[in-house]
């Protein structure tokens, strides 16, 4: 058993493992040793990861279903889960309510980060089935860290992620059958016209959309990034379960099934329904985490219709969107962690001026913000850019519909520029509340600031080295196949370019603007708000006189054709989650309302089965 | 060691009648008593693990006197029935402080445990139906225990419906005696591999399917069970729901029908049509409840049809899957049952929307609810996912993918169910402030903690491969070996 431990492939494992460990036997005073513990096994983890990603351990066969194996897919998604856990455990050391939940937290992250490297390791078709099934598990309780409020949010996220589990066991079951074995590396191009099969690979991709949040099985996600705690929304949703979800789709759509068209244009269809479906639910939000998860399921859709695309620059972007999305979605959240941690809310509507008091989470998260939005040289921008030409290459082969798919993550992108001006405009640049200058909001600890400036400085590096080594590093490895780039777009250049606008223009306007700035209040008709009265009220503080970003964007929900369809989502008709509770609903009454407690009733029942099973077997 | 198969009898029933002689003038006497008793039983069938053997009673060669078989199946069963049996009886000496004359309690207990014990390892056919109605019996009045409206109402449908079966089975073997003309089941067996499974033997089997079937649960015959349950105490609920409806149901099923009657393809499909009907009607009766207790005597209901299922398919994987399950639902669910009397001994109450807050409160429990309800939903790693999953597998590979959908939805409604306790009971706050009445007491923490050790553990049987669990290969063995040679 020892010896099995220290086999350098399992040692990521074993070492998150009996991290874990030791954090729950702590004593439960040491709060900041568990946070050190958390920091030091996740660092530790990511040094045991360095043979695997350099490539000199690639397989290990154990006893029974222990079969694992490191190739470049697997070692991506292991290697940045390493690094969230690094991240997310420097920040949670002095997040207030991480301590308030005691030692579980830095178990559970821990127990996640062995289980998730587990699940990209895993060779064999039953050990992934057993890690994903823990991931979902670890999931269920970190979520409910948050207590009795997450309660909810807890279970409808371990209903959906456990019901796709158990769907992923019935593909993996087919699969097992119809090639005999369960070896990953065994099952190649699997023919899903084959029906079975077919059913086999839609299994898979249930399984990984409802762990990455795509449509229809991301309803679990909002919930959970409004009311679990912030660095459980950055470890988990934003960052960890895409990687896997992202992972389990990649490998089942590459490596085990050989996917006909038919397959890759559901998949695209999911993808642009996703992209366009969570960026308009994003628009309305009124809260910033609720507003952030919305876009953690939109940008899934990307990675979809990238894998989707069956290209190899398709590919490569869809993976490649994976790293870039798990990086500027975890520094969001953290962003507005910091928000929550200084202001005690996120609400939109009670925020504004933190970038002059919190220049740092400010910073981090506007470069955060344009990245997601794929404003260029950000690494958003580059992946998107790889899906788009994915999406016009696959048209080659069928026309028509490509131009659906492509219009669908252009405008989906647009819009999530339009829905961060919004954020970015309510939380750090209009006017403060008086509620926000009330709280005395400052910058956060750096250990809270750190991790946010770290993923920021990747977000850039990754945009402006993408051939450089963003590609050659992380993503030729993981998608396996050389890549072919038809569209130019030379990121070192460009980057230069842009600066030299940007500072070109800042300079002219400081040269000719310097000392002439006026600073005044707001005002409407020339008249200063702040000099008027309106019924003896100074309009100032008049909220209702305040035009926000917020308010703003309320008008979409008015627009004809978009009201009936924001008015059916709130009331969960695209819920598959709903939809199965009232299905389910309608049986149990029925069967209850049959047993009625008469004893004669039941006899007569007995009666019944004996008359049925003495017709069929006397036959 | 065969020689100790015996004791496994009459060790209980001696217990069984030594408790109410002397209590009287020791209080402690039916703990002490009670708990050696059991702890002794555990011992011997662990030890009884991979033996095998027939021990005749009195000395009396086969077709004279009783045999008493020991082979793979009957070496789980005994342990399953014996190692749950001294968790309940560990939970039961504080439990049991609620109710009144304890000696009364143990003294049942054992007569249950000797009835399960004496099913399980009889190769007599009539001597089966003698221990079955001692297991029987005892449960009704185990049932019928805190004396309230509610309990012997229970109790006597219970009784009735009890009664009911057991006048099928004895109908049954009434059948086989004519026809066979012998009580001994491998004599039975012999004899019908030349007789051929003629009408008369038919109709025999239908009559075992119908009676042992009530015994086991099954949809359409379950009606008695989630009355009679949950109205029993805590610790006897858990040995209703853990063992009594598998030693004397699915177990003589199996025995029955693999290695005495041998499995034919339609009785093979009464199984699987039983097995599905008892997994989707128990669990969507069970996701409505609000009784926790209630709520998990359903899906006892729901459980014993995966076992069911298991066992239908008849191939070897599906066999290690049922028995597996079979294994596996009698430790988590006997904990559940555990729980939900910890809960009630602190709180009295076990209604969940009464209920809220308890992880807070009884953070062991709710720790090992939560293990339990895992286990139960088939979540890794614990046991409950590994033989959900071999029997879907075993499903897929004899080609009833239909079946195996089933399998899928089911488990999924089961976790949703077993979410909603874990979220009303023991996550969310409570509607109103609870008040704490009992704190818990070491031997029940004790019990509680060697079952929820047991559902982590027992996944480690599957290391080796799927294909046969290590515990229960060679039960696997003695039911594909076919019908017994004489």
């Amino acid at each position: 058993m020892l010896e099995l431990m220290l086999e350098p492939i399992l040692m990521p494992l074993t070492i998150a493992f009996l991290g874990g460990l030791v954090c729950l036997l702590l004593p439960e005073r040491l709060i900041r040793a568990r946070g050190l513990v958390g920091l030091a096994t996740s660092l530790l983890v990511l040094l045991a990861m360095w043979p695997l990603w350099t490539g000199d351990i690639t397989t290990y066969h154990g006893p029974g279903i222990l079969q694992l194996r490191a190739d470049g897919l697997a070692c991506l998604g292991a290697l940045m889960s390493a690094v969230f856990g690094v991240l997310i455990s420097l920040y949670s050391i002095s997040y207030l309510k991480v301590r308030a939940s005691g030692r579980r937290f830095f178990t559970y992250l821990l127990w996640t980060l062995a289980a998730a490297e587990g699940a990209f390791l895993a060779d064999n078709l039953i050990l992934l089935l057993m890690f994903w099934g823990i991931l979902g598990l670890t999931l269920y309780l970190m979520v409910g860290l948050a207590g009795p409020e997450a309660a909810s949010a807890a279970k409808k996220t371990f209903i959906i992620v456990g019901a796709t589990d158990s769907l992923l066991v019935m593909g993996a079951g087919i699969v097992w059958m119809l090639t005999g074995t369960t070896r990953l590396s065994e099952l190649q191009a699997l023919n899903t016209s084959v029906v079975p099969l077919g059913i086999a690979f839609w299994t898979f991709v249930a399984a990984a959309f409802a762990k990455a949040g795509a449509f229809p099985l991301h309803t679990w996600l909002p919930e959970v990034g409004e009311r679990a705690l912030v660095p459980v929304t950055a470890y988990l949703p934003a960052a960890l379960d895409k990687l896997l979800g992202i992972y389990l789709l990649a490998r089942a759509s590459i490596h085990i099934f050989a996917l006909g068209l038919g397959e890759r244009t559901g998949l695209m269809f999911l993808g642009a329904i996703t992209v366009i479906a969570a960026v308009m639910m994003a628009l309305v939000q009124h809260d910033l985490r609720r507003l952030l998860a919305y876009h953690a399921v939109s940008q899934v859709g990307y990675m979809v219709l990238g894998i989707g695309t069956g290209t190899a620059v398709g590919i490569a972007g869809g993976i490649f969107h994976m790293l870039n999305n798990a990086i500027y979605k975890s520094c969001l959240f953290l962003g507005a962690g910091a928000v929550e941690t200084e202001c005690g809310h996120t609400d939109l509507d009670r925020l504004g001026g933190l970038a002059r008091v919190m220049p740092l989470t400010f910073g981090a998260f506007l470069v955060a913000a344009l990245a997601i939005s794929g404003v260029p040289p950000l690494n958003g921008f580059a992946s998107k850019w790889m899906v788009y030409q994915g999406i016009i290459e696959s048209g080659q082969e069928r026309v028509g519909l490509w131009i659906v798919w492509l219009a669908a993550a252009m405008l989906g992108s647009a819009l999530t520029l339009a829905s961060f001006v919004k954020a970015l405009n309510a939380t750090f640049l209009r006017k403060a509340s008086p509620e926000v200058e009330a709280a005395e909001p400052r910058e956060p600890s750096a250990a809270m600031w750190l991790p946010m400036l770290i993923l920021a400085v990747f977000c850039v590096a990754l945009g402006v080295g993408v051939h450089r080594f963003s590609l050659p590093v992380f993503i030729r490895p993981a998608s396996g196949t050389a890549l072919k780039l038809p569209g130019v777009w030379a990121a070192g250049p460009a980057t230069l370019m842009l600066l030299t606008a940007l500072a070109a223009g800042g300079g002219v306007g400081l040269l000719t603007l310097r000392g002439r700035i006026r600073r005044t209040g707001t005002y409407v008709g020339g008249e200063i708000l702040s000099q008027t009265y309106i019924s003896g009220v100074e309009a100032e503080s008049r909220p209702d006189l305040e035009v926000t970003g917020v308010d703003f964007y309320r008008e979409i929900e008015h627009l004809p054709g978009l009201a009936r369809m924001y008015d059916l989502a709130r009331k969960g008709a695209f819920d598959l989650y709903e939809i199965g509770l009232r299905v389910v609903g309608y049986f149990v009454e029925l069967l209850r309302s049959a047993h009625t407690g008469i004893l004669l009733t039941y006899i007569s029942w007995v009666v019944a089965g004996l008359l049925g099973i003495m017709i069929f077997l006397l036959r | 060691m065969i020689h100790a198969i015996p004791m496994m009898v009459v060790l209980p029933l001696a217990g069984a009648f030594f408790i109410p002689m002397v209590s009287r003038r020791a209080a402690w006497v039916p703990d002490a008593v009670g708990n050696a008793v059991m702890v002794v039983l555990a011992v011997i069938s662990f030890g009884l693990i991979g033996r095998e053997g027939i021990y005749h009673v009195g000395g009396w060669p086969t077709p004279l006197g009783i045999d008493l078989r020991l082979d793979g199946l009957t070496a789980i069963l005994l342990l399953a029935v014996n190692g749950i049996g001294l968790c309940a009886a560990l939970f039961s000496v504080s439990y049991m402080e609620l109710y009144t004359s304890k000696f009364r309690y143990y003294s049942l207990f054992l007569f249950m445990v000797a009835g399960m014990n004496g099913v399980i390892i009889t190769g007599d056919l009539f001597n089966l139906y003698v221990f079955m109605e001692i297991a029987a019996i005892a449960s009704y009045a185990l049932v019928a225990f805190g004396c309230e409206h509610e309990e012997l109402e229970a109790s006597f449908k219970y009784a009735v419906l009890g009664g009911v079966a057991s006048s099928l089975i004895l109908i049954g073997i009434a059948v086989v005696y004519m026809i066979t003309g012998s009580l001994n089941m491998a004599q039975i067996a012999d004899r019908i591999q030349t007789i051929g499974l003629t009408p008369p033997i038919l109709l025999a089997l239908c009559l075992f399917v119908a009676g042992f079937g009530l015994k086991a649960a099954l949809v359409p015959f379950h009606a008695w069970l989630p009355d009679a349950h949950p109205s029993a105490p805590a610790p006897v609920s858990a040995m209703l729901s853990g063992v009594l409806i598998k030693a004397i149901g699915v177990y003589v099923m199996a025995r029955l029908f693999f290695n005495v009657f041998g499995p034919t393809s339609d009785l093979l499909a009464v199984m699987r049509l039983l097995g599905v009907l008892s997994m989707v009607i128990g669990v969507l009766l069970a996701v409505g409840q609000w009784d926790m207790k209630r709520l998990f005597a359903y899906h006892s209901i729901s459980q014993i049809g995966y076992v069911m299922l298991g066992l239908g398919l008849g191939t070897p994987l599906g066999l290690a899957g049922g028995l597996f399950h079979l294994l596996n639902h009698s430790v988590f669910k006997s904990l559940l049952f555990l729980n939900a009397g910890s809960v009630e001994y602190s709180t009295g109450r076990r209604n969940l929307k009464q209920l809220g807050g308890m992880a807070r409160i009884l953070p062991l429990t709710g720790g090992t609810t939560l293990v339990a309800s895992m286990s139960i939903g088939g979540v890794p790693p614990f046991n409950g996912f590994w033989s959900k999953l071999i029997i879907i597998f075993a499903c897929i590979r004899a080609g009833f993918y239909g079946l195996a959908g089933w399998a899928v939805l089911v488990s999924v409604i089961t976790l949703a169910s077993f979410l909603k306790v874990l979220r009303y009971g023991f996550y969310e706050a409570p509607a109103e402030k609870l008040r704490v009445e009992r704190s818990m007491a070491p031997l029940m923490a004790v019990a509680l903690l060697l079952l929820a050790i047991s559902c982590l553990a027992m996944s480690l049987f599957v290391v080796t491969g799927l294909e046969s669990p290590v515990l229960v290969d060679r039960a696997v063995e003695a039911l594909s070996a076919g019908v017994f040679g004489m």
